[in-house]
């Protein structure tokens, strides 16, 4: 109990320092806060397995990713925000996105449901549970997961192609735009190189 | 005396912060952060009512969410570095004009 709400009130503490830090990097380092303790959350809600992926994949490859591109693209720069086109769109989302999570807390306070206390079955959690679901009757969904990350790989490298193939096609680019631009005097300008 | 909907509410609070870190902040890369954070969100959710109910199912979906979390933040980076290298800022109303 006691450790339960000690992990809330740090989850919810980082969380709140995730969106109010200025600099990119202090939020980044907020939401490994926020991960570490909502793995420790999900390892007292009998989740082991879950709780070692959500360390692995998030704190260890997530985030590291996140700094590097926070370290890339904002390093040694002080930005200030501009100023907002839509006036009045963030107090309307604040109150809107408070009013969910008050009416969230107070369900809950109402309907507390029932107490996590009750015995549980054999290897509930563990990674032999989670593996006879996942090649059992689940295995569509990590055939599901293996396809999303090839596709995700390829698509990193379709949005960020190498600096080769960059230049080749900025250069085709504006092959295409002078030939449309001026198609006769190209053409009779390319003629009189080739004679 | 832990009850489930305690946890389940504890979700739908990380939820409406990181809900309000995208819609407050401009700067793409606390808004992905956040989003992030509603993702982890909806994971908590998922656990909680798979202890409530003995059922693994829920777990396996939080695993699935982990997954395309961890290929969308690939993705999203991705865009968010190459847009950019073309603009040289970082704020999304850079992204609001659809040229090149």
């Amino acid at each position: 109990m006691v450790g339960i709400v000690i992990l809330a009130i740090l989850a919810i503490s980082a969380s709140v320092g995730v969106v109010t830090a200025r600099q990119p990097v202090h939020s980044a380092l907020y939401l490994v806060g926020n991960i570490l303790s909502l793995a420790l959350l999900y390892l007292m809600l009998k989740a082991e397995f879950l709780a070692a992926a959500q360390v692995i994949v998030y704190a260890g490859a997530i985030m590291v990713l996140f700094l590097f591109v926070v370290t890339l693209l904002t390093a040694g720069k002080e930005e200030r925000e501009l100023p907002e086109d839509l006036p009045g769109q963030r107090i309307v989302a604040g109150i809107l996105s408070v009013i969910v999570g008050g009416v969230f807390v107070a369900l809950a306070i109402k309907y507390p449901g029932p107490t996590l206390k009750a015995p549980l079955p054999s290897h509930f959690g563990d990674l032999t549970g989670i593996g006879r679901l996942l090649w059992g009757p689940d295995f569509i969904y990590l055939v599901a997961i293996a396809i999303m990350l090839v596709s995700a790989a390829l698509g990193v490298l379709v949005l960020n192609p190498p600096r080769k193939r960059r230049q080749q096609e900025a250069e085709a680019r504006e092959q295409r735009a002078e030939s449309k631009a001026s198609p006769e005097t190209t053409r009779k300008e390319r003629e009189g190189t080739g004679s | 005396m832990i009850y489930t909907n305690w946890v389940v509410a504890l979700a739908g609070i990380i939820f409406a912060i990181g809900a309000i870190g995208v819609m407050f902040r401009r700067n793409p890369l606390i808004m992905f952060m956040a989003s992030e954070m509603m993702w982890n969100a909806a994971a908590l959710a998922f656990i909680a009512f798979a202890r409530q109910y003995h059922d693994m199912n829920g777990q396996v979906m939080a695993f699935l969410i982990i997954a395309t979390a961890a290929s969308e933040v690939g993705i999203g980076l991705a865009i968010i570095v190459s847009v950019y290298h073309k603009r040289h800022r970082l704020d999304v109303d850079e992204i609001s004009r659809l040229k090149g």
